[in-house]
């Protein structure tokens, strides 16, 4: 059996895995789990942290391994991983995501990046870099990139027998869904083959992320009583850019009406309007643009649109200013 | 109590004969057990975190893989119901629960217990509401101590299946006869895999339970009995005598129990379970999923040559007295960590609970101190575990317990911080741009809409704001804004709960610009009631302005009109000046897509499986819009986001009627691309086929008369049920062969249905 090539005092090598619904971040961490604990003989738990169960909201997915006779207790987050798995670029630069992360960590990030760019974006103080672009690799096989980061961790971690994980692959998929499972194979042997991996010493450039440095702000001495919230439609400062699957809608006001109807079929409330006179002098609303923060990317307005004005795109190959401005002519 | 857990025979990976090393949760151990006993029946009802037990379970038994009956409850407290009248007659039956589903059935349990019924229930410990929170700790668990139930704990997964199956022959022990709620942690152990073991099969459990004996039979009738007889003193005393002496038997039948499933099993638990306790000066109580890792800190403070040691219970009803007693006799203080306050009691629940159980040994001089921690499912780190020993030592340090009763792991927050502003409040004005107006016709009394233009009505603020964290694509937001479009002036709403009400309120940030209120699932209609009561009253009374006007607007979905439907109907009868709207999504998505009675038949959801005799759902959708006709009330209507025009015509309507006449239902066509499996983009062509194909009637109920506002035959638009079904993942299993007659079974009734929705719309006296 192999030995774990490093863990903490209580035994266990520690995996964190950071995404967001509908990546498969819980179902990579099942099979891991299930890998290394009946493929590979080692003892681990594995879990995931549950909001609501909703897609396109940020979960974290917990793996931890450990000789088979030490007996798992531990049942409490994954504070500082030997490993963090980050499923989409966008989260690169969320606060926290480093948290915890010393020089013995490897991060392994879903980007197109080197890993240079992908530490500078995390500000990552000491660590191992492992980049590969999963996206790519499940749109091209297409499957999805929580297979492909599983080739990534089995060949980054240097003890985790890519064997095992194939035949948990193969397992999970079943009878139901077995035509997925040579493309899924086949990811994962991309994801193993396909990374660039770099090591960092803390050269100052950036500090460490421990875990747990900030206090709550609001807490028994200033909670409004009975958990009232005092600040209507605050949800609106919330970037959900990463709810986004890579595609976008993009407005193309030279063949806007303003019909209105994107704004009946829009789930997150994106489009802005405002007044303006007509030729007739008539006030009437006009589309000025889509506020590309709350867009979820599900492409309903593209959908329900008959004058082409919204159209879909491919969202990393859209021009940065069109996101900022919300619309191109 | 002599020896410490046993523990080294738990780290080899080699199962033992007959059984299986897997990976599993606690609520895949629960079910597999549960399929193992081959229960006769389980009553359920869908509450986070215990929801998947059910889940498994139908799973399983759609591959033929067990013969449980599955019953799905109209709320928690029908399903406590359909259990205690299964129960009755005469076979094994089990329930899994959480928090508030547990409290809304716990007027049950007494009924349960009382009448001497012994069934098992899985309670998966949760945050009991409100604010809502669905993680978990022992709120619900304390709630359930004084109901005449047996109460066992299980730690870790691998207890669960244990204890599942040990329940229920200590429940059906002739000196007992009494149910048994076997209680884990709700994610800390429901939601996290282990290595496990269990039985391949179900026999060495079906040996070791035997078979069932039944008493009392409500349906033996050459014995008739009287079950539940109206019993006041002086005899009720006497059955509750019984039911105490029952639980003292209890006390040593379960010993005898868990050692004879550890002699087959391997597998040993005592009623209270020691951990380097012989010579402890300081320990720590606790119960559930927080021991393991105190047991590590322990392990770590030994290593340091501190002499600590920890204990947790195997049963809390009864509870193991004795066996604290004999664990304290040398320890010089002990923390009593609770994971539920008792408010007001001075400590928690299970520290009084020790200090009583002391109290009756009168040499013992152990301090006690009560700590709570973990609430809401707040972790409880290694580090707390430290903390907790830290307070101990500095009680025997000083001699005394300077702070007897404290919370630990609370914030205070930073006063000077001062949160994000949201929106400014919208002002009348804003919200009543005076594009709809509503006229009545004064010689025939009908009401005429004018001004439905959606250009125009993107002026109309979105009284529901961006930044909600619904799934890409969520069908609620384009069905209640649509709708919202045409309500003038102040709204207050109330959301109950399910996925609208979870992705807009998470703490602490809110999606409503205007005034919110959430309550539970079950009581949204007669909460809103209430409001809109005291509203008048104190316009009545000049507390409010008389000409200030706010539409009161109720929102139910998810399911919610399943179990809330008493309170809504009761709503409806006494006509209250208000809107209930239901946005009908045919599933409980806020809990990951359990059938609700509007799933319609052959549809697969996690609670009517498809498989190799799964056939999805086995009943016909609700028709929740011809209920609330059949209340009388002065305004229905059927709505969808597809029609906008027609579904902000008929919000107007409603506004009107809410206004002037009293209660108005809408129901609105909601589609969920996440459950319903379809991609995000295409919602509205989802729906429009379901209206297209007739299962969905657009109409309007004013008055009693009826009016089909779209008739898809007459448009030359109609489809079979079929090129619906086509279009989601939910139903693609329904175009095969073998589902030919359930499909032909569900246009049957598609047709029927629409067929007296015309016939009534063509005939005002029906």
């Amino acid at each position: 059996m192999a030995n774990l090539p490093i863990v903490n005092n209580l035994g266990f090598y520690e995996i964190r895995m950071e995404s967001v619904g509908g990546f498969g971040a819980n179902l990579a961490g099942k099979i891991l789990g299930e890998a290394g604990v009946l493929g590979m003989g080692f003892n681990g738990s594995n879990f995931s942290s549950y909001g609501s169960e909703k897609k396109g909201s940020p979960v974290k997915s917990f793996i931890r391994f450990c000789s088979p006779d030490i007996i798992v207790r531990e049942n409490s987050p994954v504070i500082e991983p030997h490993m963090l798995v980050i499923f989409l670029e966008t989260m690169l630069s969320y606060p926290g995501m480093l948290s915890g992360v010393g020089k013995d960590t490897v991060v392994i990030a879903n980007t197109s990046m080197t890993p240079d760019q992908a530490r500078d974006t995390m500000k990552l103080q000491t660590g191992t870099v492992v980049t590969i672009d999963a996206m790519k690799i499940a749109v091209e096989e297409k499957t999805r990139v929580n297979t492909a980061l599983l080739g990534t961790v089995a060949a980054a971690s240097g003890f985790i027998d890519p064997e095992a994980i194939k035949e948990y692959i193969r397992k999970n998929l079943g009878k139901k869904y077995a035509f997925l499972i040579e493309p899924n194979l086949k990811t994962f042997d991309r994801g193993a083959l396909e990374f660039t991996s770099k090591f960092f010493e803390d050269d100052g450039k950036y500090p460490a992320q421990p875990f747990r440095a900030e206090g709550q702000k609001i807490g028994y001495m200033n909670q409004v009583i009975g958990g009232a919230i005092t600040t209507p439609g605050n949800s609106i400062h919330k970037d959900l850019t990463v709810s986004r699957s890579g595609y976008i809608p993009v407005l193309l006001l030279g063949k806007c009406t303003s019909c209105g109807e994107c704004d009946i079929t829009c789930p997150d409330y994106c489009f802005v309007w405002d007044k303006e006179t007509d030729k007739k002098g008539k006030e009437v609303q006009k589309l000025l643009s889509i506020e590309y923060k709350h867009c979820k990317g599900c492409l309903r307005c593209v959908d329900i649109c008959k004058f082409d004005a919204l159209v879909s795109r491919v969202e990393y190959e859209v021009d940065k200013k069109i996101i900022e401005d919300g619309y191109t002519d | 109590m002599s020896s410490d857990t046993k523990t080294e025979d738990k780290g080899k990976k080699k199962a033992r004969p007959g059984q299986k090393v897997d990976f599993r949760s606690g609520n895949e151990m629960a079910s597999l057990a549960a399929s193992h006993v081959n229960f006769h029946l389980m009553g359920y009802y869908p509450i986070t975190p215990s929801t998947e037990v059910a889940e498994y379970l139908d799973e399983m038994g759609a591959n033929g893989e067990h013969e449980v009956r599955m019953i799905p409850g109209d709320g928690e407290h029908g399903a406590a119901g359909t259990c205690y009248g299964a129960t009755t007659a005469g076979g094994r039956v089990f329930n899994a629960t959480s928090a508030n589903g547990l409290l809304y059935s716990l007027e049950q349990y007494p009924v349960q217990s009382g009448t001497r019924y012994p069934m098992v229930l899985n309670l998966v410990c949760r945050s009991v509401s409100g604010p809502l929170d669905i993680r978990g700790d022992h709120s619900d668990l304390i709630s359930a101590l004084d109901m005449g139930w047996i109460v066992l704990c299980a730690k870790d997964p691998q207890t669960v299946y244990d204890l599942v199956i040990a329940a229920v022959k200590i429940g059906e022990h002739a000196d007992v006869r009494l149910p048994v709620i076997v209680a884990d942690d709700g994610f800390f152990t429901s939601h996290q895999k282990r290595r496990v073991e269990y039985f391949e099969d179900r026999k060495p459990i079906q040996d070791f339970i035997g078979p069932f004996q039944v008493i009392n039979s409500s349906v033996d009738p050459a014995n008739p009995i009287t079950i539940g007889p109206y019993m006041n003193d002086p005899d009720q005393i006497n059955n509750k005598k019984q039911l105490s002496m029952a639980m003292g038997a209890a006390e040593s039948v379960i010993p005898k129990v868990l050692e004879e499933w550890g002699n087959i099993s391997g597998r040993h638990y005592r009623p209270l379970e020691t951990y380097k306790m012989e010579d402890a000066e300081t320990a720590i109580f606790i119960v559930n999923s927080a021991a393991d890792t105190t047991m590590d800190v322990v392990d770590k403070m030994r290593a340091e040559g501190k002499k600590v040691g920890m204990m947790y219970p195997t049963m809390i009803r009864p509870f193991p007295s004795e066996h604290i007693r004999q664990a304290c006799k040398n320890v010089k203080a002990l923390v009593v960590a609770d994971r539920a306050d008792s408010y007001g009691a001075h400590g928690g629940r299970m520290s009084h609970e020790i200090k009583a159980a002391l109290k009756d040994d009168p040499d013992n001089r152990t301090m006690v101190i009560s700590r709570i921690y973990g609430l809401g499912g707040k972790d409880y780190y290694f580090e707390d575990g430290v903390g907790l020993f830290e307070v101990a030592a500095e009680a025997v340090k000083k001699g005394k317990v300077e702070i007897p009763y404290d919370y630990i792991g609370t914030s205070p927050g930073d006063p000077s911080y001062n949160p994000p502003k949201g929106k400014p409040a919208l002002t009348k004005e804003e919200q009543s741009p005076g594009i709809i107006k509503v006229v009545q016709n004064e010689t025939t009394g009908k009401l005429d809409v004018k001004g439905v233009k959606q250009r125009d009505l993107t002026a109309m603020p979105h009284r529901i704001t961006a930044g909600h964290g619904a799934c890409p694509g969520c069908g609620i937001f384009p069905s209640i804004g649509t709708f919202l479009k045409g309500i003038e002036g102040f709204v207050v709403m109330l959301w109950h709960t399910g996925c609208g009400m979870v992705v807009t309120t998470g703490y602490p940030n809110s999606s409503f610009a205007v005034t919110y209120i959430h309550n539970l699932f079950q009581n949204g209609a007669a909460t809103m009631s209430g409001v809109v009561e005291m509203y008048k009253e104190r316009q009545k009374r000049g507390e409010i302005a008389q000409d200030q006007d706010i539409t009161f607007i109720m929102v139910t979905g998810d399911g919610g009109l399943d179990i809330g439907l008493g309170p809504a109907l009761g709503s409806a009868f006494r006509n209250h000046n208000m809107i209930i709207l239901e946005y009908d999504n045919q599933g409980y998505m806020n809990t990951g897509h359990q059938l609700s009675f509007t799933t319609p038949m052959g549809h697969a959801t996690s609670t009517s499986n498809i498989g190799s005799v799964g056939r999805g759902k086995k009943f016909h959708h609700k028709d929740s819009a011809q209920l609330f006709a059949a209340t009388h009330i002065p305004y229905v209507f059927t709505g969808s986001e597809t029609d906008y025009k027609d579904l902000i015509r008929k919000a107007a309507k409603a506004q009107w009627y809410a206004k002037n006449e009293g209660m108005v239902f809408g129901k609105l066509f909601s589609d969920c691309p996440l459950n319903w499996r379809h991609p995000d983009n295409n919602g509205q062509e989802v729906v429009q086929a379901g209206i297209d194909c007739n299962f969905f009637p657009l109409y309007e109920v004013e008055h009693g008369i009826t009016t089909l506002n779209y008739d898809p035959e007459a448009k030359g638009k109609k489809i079979p049920v079929t090129d619906w079904l086509k279009t989601m993942g939910k139903t693609k299993h329904m175009l095969k062969p073998e589902y030919t007659q359930i499909v032909a079974q569900f246009q049957e009734e598609v047709d029927r249905r629409f067929a007296r929705i015309k016939a009534m719309s063509e005939n005002p006296l029906l």
